[in-house]
């Protein structure tokens, strides 16, 4: 009836195995075909199986598919299987979708670069890995799609890696993420160990009989994946890796930092609505943090020049709205501020991209301005994303923002101190995104002289995407207008089988249309307001933010430098480690045998002298050790 | 009297050790060693195994041993020498652990016979140890042991012309 | 009159084909002129695939013989299949290092094989005596195979300072292995089993300090901390196949007669020395780890990571039942595979002499030898346990066991060392994919021998990760009569 699903995945794995193996060998344009055909596919056939899924009556819109018996050891047994519902349905759309749309993209952005084949088949072996990580129908499937994303996200970051700071940034995402994953990892035995699955279905079908509500254990499930979350989602306090990330490709930014991959945390969350909605006190957290890291993010973004940053810390922000919506229990809107972000944000990167293509690469913003008229496509495309993501009426961001801020008050979760950060932050993004399209595309031109020359608009297939995305972005909030505005809430409806929900006696009374009216054209005001601030202090008094910045020299400063986060995790996190490595080194091998004296003959062997290093080497030093365990051992058992 | 003779053997057992690792020259330490093979071979005599205290002289004093001084005085090995820059540290901490261990052993020896009533702390039955029991354990019950030791002797043999053998004299 | 015993000669079928293919090999070198080396090297595959064949055969027999000091029960014998599958890999690995840094010597093959027997002899072992004369079967052309390479300094020394320390470790074994006959009067494993439980009160402080010495013995082997201070010297000096060699093959080894003793011959007593065990362990992953960090010549760091691995080992051990028992059989096989693999690659890529084999020396490597750079960071992420490689499954299955036994604690160390280990595994691969090439002038050819090696290891680190399930039946069948 639904046809197969593993056909989804396995074009893009063709793909990345068709071009990892002989892309050296193929032209240019073969390579593209290959990587976009394959990814193309596999978006016809999602299309193709997402509308099938429509077409059922709800209840019977979950569709489970086994590949193979993929372990089983005593009683543990995991298939290799996957798992249809609106959910995910939803999800392979977006991911194939967008994902389609920058392959294309690609092929007109990386056109010029040597690895070409290489960055194709890396990325194809992304999509590859989201596909996974969106269909796994257990947990073990789902880490291995998990995985694989942090792997191909590592690669692709570092993907120009003859530039330090590329490399640099592709170690810094990966061990910031094993770090969230060690987290996760533990989740996943603990789940293991309490339900004896690691079936999704299971364990959401199991969790009200065997977790108490509220109770320890559900608790520190919950809160251990949510750490793998923060990992993978970029939130508070593992968000650092994101805006280094944007070292790589910009396509690359577009597709895997704003779209898809750093939304798998939200994602999973969702998954596991179940055991999230068992344990308020993790929901309060992640509300939480989530709020945190939105208002956060955005402060910083006021203040950075690289374009690219900016759309960093907009996007860690906007993560923190999705956060904000699973902590509330409202996960609906979660997934739908994840659909509607997909496609503005990868709009954003790829206009961002757009105009570091005319401008030979500039990133700083400080050198644009005045591109309007140059580059006409890229800045219509972009004003609209901006108006989407700052939450003006009648644009995607507006409807599923209003939704997240307005379950942030209304549902038993929420409270209104959590929507007056939700709001602040929406007036801040706004702020922040016209000061972005204010300092591009207004004012007088900044640009070096030597590049103004060769300003051109991009080739035509790299602003159809544009196009494609900036039209969805328009009209991809009309799946979701809330029944207030007299719409039907398609979306909401659609995806409720796939969560689950407060039960009827925990929802306390009912506002009335009236309030939600009222929120409503606050949070409108508020981001009307942030846009007008940035007009008075971008177009009509250019000089206001130079005088603000020395007024407020110390905050400005602090934002600038990003809070000190960076450094802080150095001092504290980083040396510290770095030291306790270097010190055990010394403790255990050398200094208690050796004395000190030889201490000298082994930083001789950190140099890599590699001669020096038999003169240490005595035997009876050893022998000395081996006598120490030997007492250590028959001692304790002398005097247990 | 029996006692007697024990602490006797023993006290020359342990003085002859500490001279083994104490004496400069290897020769002396050698023959030293020979002297404490000699006064092992006493102590088996003492609880009556006869066969493995001749064993003992005739296989560890008279012909290891022996092959032991040849090679050394073939060698004409001088005084080790050993770096001191912190063999004194070593030495100490060495002493410390060494003494640490002997009294641990002691520890558990004490509790074992303070505990007294098993049976097995006995000494071997003296028939256990004539020539003809031993052989025909060696025969039945540890035949593949003792046949492995063949291999054993093999390999060793095989390793030792190897490492000794000129280098690429092929 | 002297009894007769059941000998049973069919159970030593295995370890006979070995002895005589290591004779006929020794016969070769001797009466043969010219070039032997690839002749021998043959010899020495085929007789090790036949006596797979004939181990294979004995699946299922439980025979024992030789006056039970020998058992042929499936445990021991999918042992032997770790060690013969860890040498012929290895033989694979040296036909053409040897070559390269031409000490063809056709004792070589002679040394491995019967260390190979030895370790086969102590896998199956049910007896005191015949383990430690496995053990010496198996260490002393250890000794010999580490200082192989004569005209290396390193290699020399390495041979040495294994031989005296693991003279010193023998002592100990042999010594507890005194108090155990003199506390029970019998070194035969069942016997031992049924003396202790048959005793009324408490353990007996003899039997107590026996046991902790033989485990004492064999930890040095092993390597956990602090028995492992050879290990480093060792791995670097000896050439770079025989290191392979010695991290999987004596380690499994190890592992074999260490759960025969703790699952069989002292199951009575063995819970009292679990505490102990855990510190060992706790010790073995960490410090291995982190020195590892510190590292920057590939073997050394290969070495102190081997450390840490029979740490995780060590975790199996103390779980300690059928569940620990077969994790660490699976762990065991991935790990062979996936640590052939890495030195493989340490071989191709290094040039005659192994003068530089810093981690550094890397850089760049993805550049001009893709392939070579994409298996060696798959045996990378083996060994650091990322799917879906076999590491992640082995180090997955050991540590959900120790958490089925309650040892919550442990795995949560264990996890966390496994996710130190990951930075310096991969800062190998980072330098050979993120930075710009030092040694343009070096030049790796091919060979067929090293490839097949480095190939069949690359398979087997993708197979057992993405489709373990018939390893976990494997490993699930060979503990059938142990408990």
């Amino acid at each position: 009836m639904h046809g197969p699903l593993w056909l989804i995945l396995a074009f893009p794995l063709l793909g990345f195995l068709i071009n990892g193996i002989f892309g050296n060998k193929f032209n240019r344009v073969t390579v593209s075909l290959v990587a976009c055909g394959a990814v193309g596919i596999s978006f016809v056939w999602s299309a193709v199986l997402f509308f099938r899924l429509i077409a059922l009556p709800p209840e019977s819109r979950i569709y489970v598919e086994k590949l193979f018996d993929w372990i089983s050891a005593g009683k543990f047994n995991a298939a290799f299987s996957f798992y249809l519902d609106p959910l995910s349905a939803l999800m392979i759309l977006m991911v194939s979708g967008v994902g389609f749309l920058i392959h294309i993209y690609s092929h007109g952005y990386m056109g010029h670069d040597e690895s070409y084949a290489r960055y194709f088949s890396f990325l194809n072996l992304f999509t590859f890995s989201m596909l996974l990580l969106v269909l796994g129908a257990n947990l073990l499937v789902l880490f291995v799609g998990w995985e694989g994303v942090g792997l191909c996200s590592y690669l692709l970051i570092g993907f120009w890696f003859t530039k330090k700071s590329a490399s640099n940034a592709g170690k810094k995402a990966f061990i910031v993420n094993r770090i969230g994953d060690y987290g996760f990892l533990l989740g996943l035995f603990l789940i293991f160990v309490t339900f004896g699955t690691l079936n999704i279905a299971q364990i959401t079908e199991q969790a009200p009989r065997l977790l108490a509500s509220g109770g320890i254990l559900v608790t520190i499930m919950t809160l251990l994946l949510f750490v793998g979350a923060t990992g993978k989602s970029a939130q508070i306090p593992l968000y650092i890796w994101l805006p280094d990330a944007m070292e790589g490709p910009t396509p690359v930014s577009a597709l895997i930092h704003a779209a898809t991959m750093v939304t798998a945390g939200v994602y999973m969350m969702a998954r596991m609505s179940a055991l999230y909605m068992l344990a308020p006190l993790t929901m309060g957290i992640v509300a939480a943090i989530g709020a945190l890291t939105a208002i956060f993010a955005a402060t910083i973004a006021l203040t950075q020049f690289d374009i690219k940053r900016v759309l960093a810390y907009s996007t860690i922000s906007q993560l923190g709205y999705m956060f904000l919506a699973c902590g509330v229990g409202a996960f609906g809107a979660g997934i739908f501020h994840l659909m509607t972000h997909a496609f503005f944000k990868a709009l954003l990167f790829m206009g961002a991209g757009s105009v570091m293509h005319a401008l030979s690469n500039e990133q700083d913003m400080r050198y644009m301005g005045g591109l309007k008229k140059k580059i006409p496509i890229t800045f219509w495309t972009m004003l609209i994303a901006t108006l989407a993501i700052s939450g003006v009426p009648g644009f995607s961001g507006f409807f599923s923002k209003d939704e997240i801020l307005w379950e942030s008050f209304a549902s038993p979760q929420g409270n209104i101190l959590l929507w007056i950060i939700g709001v602040i932050t929406a007036g801040l993004t706004a702020l922040y995104m016209f000061r972005l399209i204010f300092m591009t595309f207004y004012g007088e031109s900044r640009v070096k002289s030597h590049i103004e020359k060769h300003i051109h608009e991009s080739p035509s297939v790299m602003t159809i995407p544009l196009i494609a995305l900036a039209v969805l972005s328009v009209i991809g909030g009309y799946v979701g207008i809330p029944h207030l505005l007299d719409g039907s809430d398609r979306i909401g409806r659609f995806l409720e089988p796939s969560f689950a929900h407060f039960s009827e006696s925990a929802i306390e009374g009912h506002h009335s249309a009236g309030t939600e009216w009222l929120f409503m054209i606050i949070s409108v005001i508020i981001a009307l307001t942030g846009i007008y601030i940035a007009y008075k202090m971008y177009i009509a008094k250019p000089e206001l933010p130079v005088a603000f910045a020395k007024k407020f020299k110390g905050v400005y400063t602090v934002l600038y430098n990003k809070y000190y986060v960076d450094e802080f995790y150095g001092y504290t996190v980083v040396k510290p480690f770095i030291k306790l490595s270097r010190i055990m080194y010394n403790i255990f091998d050398r200094v208690i045998i050796d004395g000190s004296v030889n201490l000298i003959a082994y930083i001789t062997e950190w140099t890599g002298e590699v001669l020096k290093w038999f003169q240490t080497g005595y035997v009876r030093h050893y022998i000395v050790t081996f006598m120490f365990g030997v007492v250590i051992i028959l001692g304790y058992f002398i005097f247990r | 009297m029996q006692l007697a003779i024990f602490i006797i053997f023993a006290i020359l057992c342990i003085f002859g050790s500490i001279l083994v690792i104490t004496l400069r020259s290897a020769v002396s330490s050698a023959i030293a060693l020979v002297f404490v093979m000699c006064v092992i071979a006493g102590l088996f005599a003492l609880v009556g195994a006869l066969f493995v205290a001749a064993l003992q002289v005739i296989v560890y004093a008279g012909a290891v041993m022996v092959l032991f001084l040849f090679i050394i005085m073939l060698l004409n090995l001088k005084e080790e020498l050993i770096s001191e820059d912190d063999k004194k540290f070593t030495r100490f901490l060495g002493i410390v652990l060494g003494t640490a261990f002997l009294f641990e052993l002691a520890f558990f020896v004490r509790t074992a016979l303070m505990r007294g009533s098993e049976a097995l702390y006995e000494p071997v039955p003296k028939t256990l140890s004539s020539i003809a029991v031993i052989s025909s354990e060696l025969f039945t019950k540890f035949l593949f042991p003792f046949e492995l030791t063949s291999v054993l002797l093999l390999i060793a043999i095989v390793g030792a012309i190897l490492l000794a053998k000129k280098k690429n004299e092929k | 009159m002297i009894q007769i015993p059941n000998i049973n000669i069919s159970i030593i079928y295995p370890e006979i084909i070995i002895f005589i293919t290591a004779v006929i090999i020794l016969l070769v070198e001797i009466f043969s002129n010219g070039k032997k080396w690839y002749a021998q090297s043959i010899i020495a595959l085929i007789g090790i695939i036949v006596s797979g064949y004939a181990v294979s055969n004995q699946w299922n027999s439980f025979a024992s013989g030789f006056s039970e000091v020998l058992v042929a029960d499936n445990f021991a014998l999918m042992f032997k299949l770790i060690f013969l599958l860890g040498a012929l890999l290895t033989v694979f690995l040296s036909i053409w290092y040897f070559r390269r840094e031409e000490i063809q010597q056709g004792e070589y093959f002679f040394l491995i094989l019967s260390s190979v027997i030895g370790m086969m002899i102590l896998s199956s072992a049910n007896e005191l005596i015949t383990a430690f004369l496995g053990l010496e079967v198996m260490s002393l052309p250890l000794y010999v195979l580490a200082g192989f390479d004569k005209k290396k300094l390193l290699s020399n020394e390495a041979a040495l300072k294994y031989f005296i320390m693991g003279a010193f470790a023998s002592g100990f074994l042999v010594y507890g292995i005194t108090f155990i006959y003199g506390a029970t009067g019998t070194t035969n494993f069942d016997k031992i089993s049924m003396v202790i439980s048959s005793r009324s009160f408490g353990i007996d402080p003899l039997l107590l300090l026996g046991f902790i010495l033989i485990l004492i013995g064999f930890s040095f082997k092993t390597a956990f901390v602090p028995f492992h201070s050879w290990v480093p010297d060792v791995y670097t000096g000896a050439p770079t196949p025989v290191t392979a060699f010695f991290s999987i093959g004596p380690k499994a080894a190890g592992f074999a007669i260490l759960f025969r003793l703790i699952i069989k011959a002292f199951a009575p007593i063995g819970g009292s020395i679990i505490p102990i065990l855990w510190i060992l362990a706790v010790l073995t992953m960490t410090v291995g780890n982190l020195i590892a960090l510190t590292q920057r010549n590939i073997k050394r760091m290969l070495a102190y990571s081997s450390i840490a691995h029979a740490g995780y080992l060590l975790i199996s051990l103390v779980v300690g039942n059928g569940r620990g028992a077969s994790a660490a059989l699976f762990y065991l096989i991935a790990y062979t595979v996936m640590t052939v693999g890495a030195f493989g690659i340490v071989i191709l890529l290094g040039e005659k002499g192994e003068k530089d084999l810093s981690i550094n020396g890397y850089s760049g490597l993805a550049y001009r030898y893709p392939a070579a750079a994409v298996v060696m960071s798959l045996f990378m992420f083996s060994l650091a346990g990322i799917p879906p490689t076999a590491g992640f499954i082995g180090k997955f299955y050991i540590f959900s066991s120790a958490i089925s036994k309650g040892f919550i604690w442990l795995a949560v160390i264990g996890i966390v060392n496994s996710v130190i280990s990951v930075y310096y595994y991969l800062r190998v691969v980072v330098v050979m994919f993120m930075k710009p090439e030092i040694q343009a002038g070096r030049v790796v050819c091919f060979p067929v021998s090293l490839m097949v090696a480095i190939i069949l290891a690359a398979i087997g680190v993708l197979q057992i990760g993405m489709f373990p399930q018939g390893w976990f039946e494997a490993v699930r069948y060979s503990l059938i009569g142990l408990f």
